[in-house]
């Protein structure tokens, strides 16, 4: 049974599975993801410390291999913050960018990968779902300034290597803007900008292809009056594209022990890159009707990143923005994503020459365009009535941009859980008098951590008669049945009575078992069952 | 307020990653106590077969390959199929063909732009004229390496004084001018074997002028410093065979050829040639 539902999950995606295929729906949406996950990738490579060809080919191959394998419209590929976590692990062992930092990269995709594919088998998918949606909106609102903030070194033409921490750019640039800021790059970049702000008003589904077309044009200005060599308008260069970019992880005594010393950073990797998709599945869950299998989604995820591993990609996860714009265009399935790494293929080989020349800071504009579009102040404002909610949301956004995403992350996954436990240790209850007896109605889960808000009333009403209606308490553990036996114990049985009501038969068999020859009395409502 | 940011750059890392950075060191001492590098520089090609090699020695070896294999490791930002080592000879190893062991002859100060201009733009000036390619940034990761494997060739030299053998040799006055129709004969009888008749490169040797060599306004493209490079290297195998007035005469002859412009006058043209890889 358990065997054969593995084997479910392993299946590809097929047309058949959906069952209505809107094709021109699915086909746009491709399109708009493929560009906008090209000045992605080409960005969060830099994060990584790659060159700008291997984010393509992640938009390619991991976007391609998540949908096959998934079962939504999410969409996968490179990612802000496992592209800055992959960049932050494998610094330390060789320099950016060569070929031997570029093996540890594919090394340590491949261990991302597995590791997922074990959450996989150990059926861990589930546990991602306890994060908040306060916590998820706090983590998407400061991924958002995090992009913004990156993008600023394009904008400005700054170097890529400042990426790192909010308060060191910041310094720097206050510092010594004045050598540091380079006028050209800064025109276009704002131009990029402006352009998209404007158009998003107006026609939102072409806003970012305005923006870059408008940013080239204003790069291609520049240059042709002051040229490029005296701008120094930073351009994205020659793509060395491949059809086939195999690439497999080197395995010997060397790699070996990089691998080894990699694993921690591979391991918090994997469950950073798990629980972005997570939250993205489980709200495509809540607000579509898609045949979701969240399962199958870790499973696409673990692939994914394995088998990018041979392509010459580094590990990604589900993004956030491509997958709501993608949403918003009508995509359904995962034929929107299998289509747009089709299409990413296909633009960077036709128009791979004309981006030779596209500026860098066209590319960070477009990227600061998404980060914006990322911050969305309805979804803060539906927060501020709920004091727990905003304070997660306010310390998860803190954390992420000042400690960094991976502590952000953490926290964000600690505050959820607290969150639930407390949640899940509050009981509801409601007390009458009524015909000579105290009511105690109790909602919510009777065990170790609530009993004692319970255990504290029943020994205040111990002279009273007391009916104790536990008919909508669907749980209840040793420890709470113990209180209230203790309690039974130390009551005078010969002027009170104690009546507890149920509905399930599971409970009350428990309770007989435990409270046997005690003065208790229980009243079954089968009914309310 | 720079050592600040050093400071505060250190400490955030401390802080975040505070795991990280001691596996990391942990693993160089490991990996380093298996194969050490030596005190004295090895030879590049001996970096070459090591599995493990830290940061500054993976950009050394990185550079190695930006330049003997510009095509395939600088590819971002070249433009033509030209190596740097077609002219920096033997990897920028050996002396009077452009010797990249010159690190300690950088930075210098031009009066120009006011700034101290330190090797890397040297190295992106290479790429825009020689490679008739993109001006890189001066972080780009390829900038970065060149310039670690040009401090590696550098070991031992003398900082500021100039290396022997450095750049091309210069060529004593002949007292005539350069006649580029026996340049032409010269070119005929003894360079045509190995760099075409069109001057287009064969299998093995570079192109030296066509829309695949370098540009205008390339070190190269200077009459004197090319017929030096020539007469101290060309044909290669007989070097120094030519009279120092046939070297000058052939590299006139070179030089009156067709050739990409120099893109600080050409302004957008270098955009229209690489278009114009779209229609082929
Ligand atoms: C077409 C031939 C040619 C190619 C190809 C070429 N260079 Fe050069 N390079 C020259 C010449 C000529 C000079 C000397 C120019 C001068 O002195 O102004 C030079 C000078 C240099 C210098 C300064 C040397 C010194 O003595 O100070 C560096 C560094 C350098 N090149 C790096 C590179 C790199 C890196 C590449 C490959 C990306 C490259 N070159 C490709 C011709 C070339
Ligand atoms: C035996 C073949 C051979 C002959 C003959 C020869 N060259 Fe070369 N030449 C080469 C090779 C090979 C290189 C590239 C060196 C390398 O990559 O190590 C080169 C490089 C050059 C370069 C610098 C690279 C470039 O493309 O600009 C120039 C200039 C040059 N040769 C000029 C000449 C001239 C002038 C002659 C005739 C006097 C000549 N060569 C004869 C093989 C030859």
């Amino acid at each position: 049974m358990r065997n054969l539902r593995l084997v479910s999950e392993i299946l590809p995606w097929r047309p058949s599975l959906a069952g209505k295929l809107n094709l021109t729906t699915e086909a746009f949406a491709a399109i708009v993801g493929a560009i906008l996950v090209i000045p992605q990738g080409i960005t969060f490579a830099y994060l990584a410390g790659l060159p700008p060809e291997y984010g393509i080919y992640s938009s390619i191959f991991v976007t391609l291999f998540a949908s096959l394998f998934g079962s939504s419209s999410m969409l996968g590929g490179p990612n802000t913050a496992v592209a800055i976590l992959i960049g932050l692990s494998v610094a330390p062992f060789s320099g950016r960018g060569s070929p031997l930092y570029i093996d540890y990269v594919i090394l340590l995709s491949l261990m991302v990968g597995l590791i997922q594919l074990l959450i996989w088998l150990g059926r861990g998918g589930k546990y991602f779902q306890y994060l908040s949606p306060a916590a998820v909106t706090g983590i998407t609102v400061g991924v958002g300034i995090i992009l913004i903030l990156s993008s600023l070194d394009g904008i400005l033409g700054l170097s890529p290597s400042g990426t790192l921490f909010f308060f060191e750019k910041l310094f720097v640039m206050l510092d010594s803007w004045e050598v540091l800021i380079n006028p050209y790059s800064f025109t276009v970049g704002t131009v990029t900008v402006i352009t998209g702000l404007i158009a998003r008003r107006y026609i939102p589904r072409y806003s970012i292809l305005i923006a870059m077309a408008a940013g080239y044009l204003a790069g291609l200005i520049l240059m042709g009056l002051f040229t490029q060599v005296n701008t120094e308008i930073e351009l994205l260069g020659h793509i060395p594209f491949q059809a086939l970019p195999l690439s497999y992880p080197k395995m010997d005594l060397e790699y070996l022990l990089v691998g080894i010393s990699m694993l921690p950073n591979a391991v918090t990797i994997a469950l950073i890159g798990l629980a972005q998709s997570m939250v993205i599945v489980k709200r495509l869950r809540s607000e579509t009707d898609q045949p979701i299998n969240v399962d199958k989604e870790v499973f696409a995820q673990g692939i994914a990143n394995t088998l990018g591993a041979f392509f010459s990609s580094f590990a990604g996860s589900g993004s956030f923005n491509r997958t709501a714009v993608n949403q918003s265009l009508g995509a359904k399935t995962p034929l929107a994503g299998i289509l747009s790494a089709v299409v990413v293929f296909l633009l960077i080989s036709i128009f791979g020459p004309l981006l030779s020349h596209m500026p860098m800071a066209v590319i960070a504009g477009t990227l600061m365009l998404v980060g914006t579009g990322m911050i969305k102040p309805q979804e803060i404002a539906r927060l501020l009535s709920w004091t727990g909610e905003l304070l997660v949301f306010v310390i998860t956004l803190f954390s992420i941009v000042f400690l960094g995403l991976q502590t952000g992350l953490i926290i964000a996954i600690t505050l959820s859980i607290i969150m639930f436990v407390l949640s899940a240790s509050k009981l509801e209850i409601a007390i009458r008098q009524e015909k000579g007896a105290v009511q105690i109605r109790v909602e919510g889960h009777l065990f170790y951590a609530s009993i004692d808000q319970l255990s504290g009333l029943l020994k205040h009403h111990r002279s009273e008669s007391v009916v104790l209606d536990l008919s909508v308490v669907s749980y209840i553990d040793l420890s709470a049945t113990e209180a209230i036996a203790k309690d039974l114990l130390k009551r005078d049985c010969s002027a009170t009575s104690f009546v507890i009501v149920l509905t399930s038969q599971k409970m009350l068999e428990h309770f007989e078992q435990r409270l046997d020859g005690m003065p208790v009395q229980f009243i079954q409502h089968l009914s309310a069952q | 307020m720079n050592n600040l940011y050093i400071l505060l750059n250190a400490l955030g890392y401390r802080l975040i990653n505070p795991g990280l950075s001691l596996t990391a060191s942990l693993t160089s001492l490991c990996l380093l106590s298996i194969a050490p590098v030596a005190a004295e520089p090895l030879a590049v090609e001996a970096l070459l077969k090591r599995g493990y090699l830290d940061d500054y020695h993976s950009n050394v070896v990185f550079g190695y390959r930006i330049v003997t294999e510009t095509e395939k490791y600088g590819a971002r930002y070249t433009g033509n199929r030209l190596r740097c080592s077609n002219c920096h000879l033997n990897a920028g190893r050996q002396p009077d063909a452009l010797p990249l062991n010159v690190a300690g002859m950088y930075p210098k100060w031009r009066s120009k732009n006011g700034r101290r201009n330190g090797i890397g733009l040297r190295i992106r000036e290479c790429f825009v004229y020689s490679l008739d390619g993109i001006m890189p940034p001066e972080d780009s990761p390829e900038v970065l390496a060149v310039a670690a494997y040009i401090s590696y060739l550098s070991h031992g030299e003398v900082i500021g004084n100039a290396p022997p053998g450095r750049g091309v040799p210069t060529l004593p006055d002949t007292g005539y001018d350069p006649n580029p129709a026996n340049g032409k004969a010269i070119y005929v009888a003894r360079c045509s074997a190995c760099h075409g008749e069109d001057g287009y490169g064969k299998a093995g040797a570079p192109p030296l002028w066509g829309m695949d060599s370098f540009n205008g306004g390339a070190g190269m493209a200077d009459v004197h410093r090319a017929a030096g490079f020539i007469w101290a290297n060309m044909p290669l195998g007989s070097e120094r065979s030519l009279t120092h007035q046939d070297a000058l005469d052939v590299s006139a002859y070179i030089n009156m050829q067709i050739r990409p412009g120099d893109p600080r006058k050409s302004k957008l043209l270098k955009l229209f040639e690489s278009i114009s890889g779209l229609v082929e």
